[in-house]
């Protein structure tokens, strides 16, 4: 069980994170699915580091996203978020929507991230390797693009927060949804490969071998365009590649950010 | 009651195996492969003696709407047809229903477009604003699904306050800033035409219409039977708020196929309406539900977007004539038939606006002709009276400036 707790921002705005663990602080930042009880990453991660998990914007409550108009306001919502809590040379890790939002903070605003792994991340297009529409299907169909055998993992095939009700099930499906689309609707490319340059810092890049939503290839459009990136594609896994190869991503995860295993 | 002859423009010549061979009839359906402009040539022709003949015929309205990249609706700009129409009608009021106002940047393009189509029209224009279809919008003009509403809403209201002010403005929105707001032309009735919002069943689109004074029309291609329980909800709402439950405050679709007798409209109308059932609503279930398009408020009610519930009606199956009819999506039969039905619609659903689709997939030119002189002759005197007892605040008014039509250009007489 994680422990949850309200953070306010300057302007009354609210934020929902969830704290989980203890060690060296780490940031992890949510995919499409948000934050489920029980989610098995943060868990494990959790005995390693502290873990500091906030909500993006719109999935707790979809008012939320009037105040974030786009990719810019999305970034700077995170900078206030840290700065509320004190977080300097932040430890920062994203998960597919998860990631293009760690990429756009750590261009936004350089000095605040000090190491950084974008795990599946979109936020980038190329023509001849179209990112897959996950809005084009309905949602009962999405899990055989995000995983590679089609179907979801341990704790994320029965999303334990959502009350047995269908309708409430499909609003938290909904709400999750909405708040990306907002960021990236019609196509994932506003405009971060122009911004991308800035980041400074440590950068990992993962991907699953076999992502059919954002294709691995991917891997490279960001290592290359991130100074000093490194890239890390993972065998036999798709987008969900944390939660399809758990043991292997925490790994990556621990050279990238723990300084103890990076000294050993 | 008022009778209005709207026009999906379907293109009729679909291949039978459309929903086999094809992913969908909206947003991906090749055009290149499946359209013919030489045949499209002769189907808007068609189509638009149709609208004219309505006109004849003594129908009060004459409808056109907005899709996009669809199949069974070949209108992307409904104010072009709108303008042809103004030319060669005098009499019929133009329902446009309508302009997805989200999609136009700026709105005032749309005020200015409208405008002029009731200066050409010499004050006959009804202006409808749809938000637009999750295809139309989302997918076809990628329009954002979490702020659509939103910049709908603004839209109206820039569009409605430049009609309303007699002065420029300077407008600073969310989505629209313009220093100086000024259309020309302005319509012709003042202060504005009446606006008419076609909708699904959300709570949200009900409360706005009515503290705007807008009509509400409920479009849904599933028949009177299917849509009661959403009006219902309409009038709830008008009495919660202490509205006049007026029934030209509302108004609704249906489509009717009249004949001597129950044989002989199978033999007219089942073709027509099987392939419209299996071959234009064959949409795809992703393309109808994008994240935000529906609001929260309208989920948790559990109504959903009418074109996904339709869509998962239709998913799959093959329809019979016997199931459209006997699900009410075809109100068909001899004149008497028709107008017990109708008469039920009006006792259960109170609408003075009834939208009529007399021409339906692919059905032929002249069976649109008879099916359109059976409805005006033997069905629309008998339903005339009802809800005469209200005045119609919804519509044109005939109270205009005395209009001057040009007289012809005589060339041969020179």
């Amino acid at each position: 069980m994680f422990a949850r707790e309200t953070v306010t921002l300057p302007r009354d705005r609210k934020v929902q994170v969830y704290r989980a663990g203890q060690g060296p602080a780490l940031v992890w930042l949510h995919g499409p699915h948000g934050i489920r009880k029980n989610d098995p990453v943060i868990t494990e991660l959790a005995k390693r580091y502290a873990v500091v998990a906030p909500l993006a914007p719109g999935f707790h409550d979809v008012d939320e996203l009037d105040e974030v108009r786009d990719v810019h306001d999305l970034a700077l919502h995170y900078d206030d978020l840290f700065e509320v809590m004190g977080l300097e040379d932040v430890s920062l890790v994203g998960h597919s929507f998860g990631g293009m939002t760690a990429a756009e903070i750590a261009a936004h605003v350089p000095r605040r991230v000090r190491r950084l792994t974008l795990l599946s991340p979109f936020g980038l297009w190329r023509d001849d390797h179209p990112v897959a529409d996950l809005f084009a299907r309905p949602y009962m169909a999405l899990d055989n693009i995000l995983w590679k055998d089609g179907a979801p993992a341990g704790p994320m095939a029965d999303p334990a927060n959502f009350p047995n009700d269908p309708v409430e099930k499909t609003v938290g499906i909904v709400q999750g949804f909405t708040a990306v689309a907002k960021f990236v609707w019609p196509i994932p490319d506003k405009g971060l490969r122009r911004r991308l340059h800035r980041i400074s810092a440590d950068t990992l890049v993962v991907f699953g071998a076999d992502d059919a939503f954002v294709p691995a290839l991917y891997a490279d459009e960001f290592a290359s365009a991130i100074q000093g990136a490194r890239k890390a594609i993972v065998a036999d896994a798709g987008h969900m590649v944390p939660y399809e190869k758990t043991a292997d991503v925490l790994r990556l995860i621990d050279q990238q950010h723990d300084a103890r295993v990076r000294a050993a | 009651m008022k009778f209005h002859w709207f026009h999906l423009m379907p293109y009729p010549y679909l291949p039978d195996d459309f929903k086999e061979k094809y992913h969908s009839v909206w947003v991906d359906p090749p055009a290149a492969e499946l359209y013919d402009p030489v045949k499209g040539h002769q189907v808007y022709n068609d189509y638009l003696d149709q609208l004219e003949y309505a006109e004849q015929c003594g129908f009060d309205g004459i409808c056109v709407n907005e899709h996009h990249q669809n199949g069974y609706g070949l209108m992307p700009s409904p104010n072009l047809m709108a303008a042809s129409l103004a030319r060669r009608t005098s009499k019929a009021k133009l329902v446009v229903l309508g302009n997805s106002v989200a999609l136009y940047d700026p709105p005032t393009r749309v005020a200015e477009e409208m405008a002029m189509l009731d200066v050409m029209s010499g004050g006959r224009l009804v202006a409808g604003f749809p938000v637009g279809t999750a295809m139309d919008t989302a997918y076809c003009y990628g329009a954002n699904p979490a702020t659509l509403r939103d910049k709908y809403r603004e839209g109206v209201e820039l569009i409605v306050r430049a009609w309303n002010e007699r002065r420029p403005f300077a407008f600073n929105g969310k989505y629209t800033q313009l220093r100086y707001v000024n259309p020309w032309p302005t319509p012709i009735q003042t202060p504005r035409p009446p606006v008419w919002i076609p909708g699904g069943g959300s709570v949200e689109t009900w409360e706005w219409c009515i503290k705007n004074d807008f009509l509400y029309a409920y479009l849904t291609y599933f028949g009177y039977m299917a849509g009661t329980s959403v009006i219902d909800g309409y009038w709830e709402t008008v009495e919660r708020l202490g509205a006049e439950p007026n029934p030209y405050r509302a108004g609704f679709l249906q489509f009717v196929g009249v004949a001597d007798t129950d044989a002989e409209a199978e033999r007219l109308y089942a073709e027509p309406a099987q392939y419209f059932y299996n071959r234009c609503f064959h949409v795809d279930p992703g393309f109808a539900a994008p994240p935000g398009y529906s609001s929260i408020a309208t989920i948790r009610k559990g109504v959903h977007s009418q074109v996904r519930q339709s869509a998962q009606q239709v998913q799959g199956k093959l329809l019979s004539w016997k199931d459209i009819v006997d699900r009410g999506c075809v109100v068909t039969g001899s004149p008497a038939t028709v107008i017990d039905r109708l008469n039920d619609m009006a006792d259960r659903m109170k609408v003075g606006h009834v939208l009529l689709l007399l021409h339906f997939g692919n059905m032929s030119h002249e069976t649109t002709l008879y099916n359109t002189t059976r409805f005006a002759r033997d069905v629309m005197p008998k339903l005339r009276h009802r809800f005469s007892e209200w005045e119609d605040k919804w519509w044109p008014k005939d109270t205009l400036p005395e209009i001057q039509r040009p007289a012809p250009i005589n060339i041969a007489a020179e």
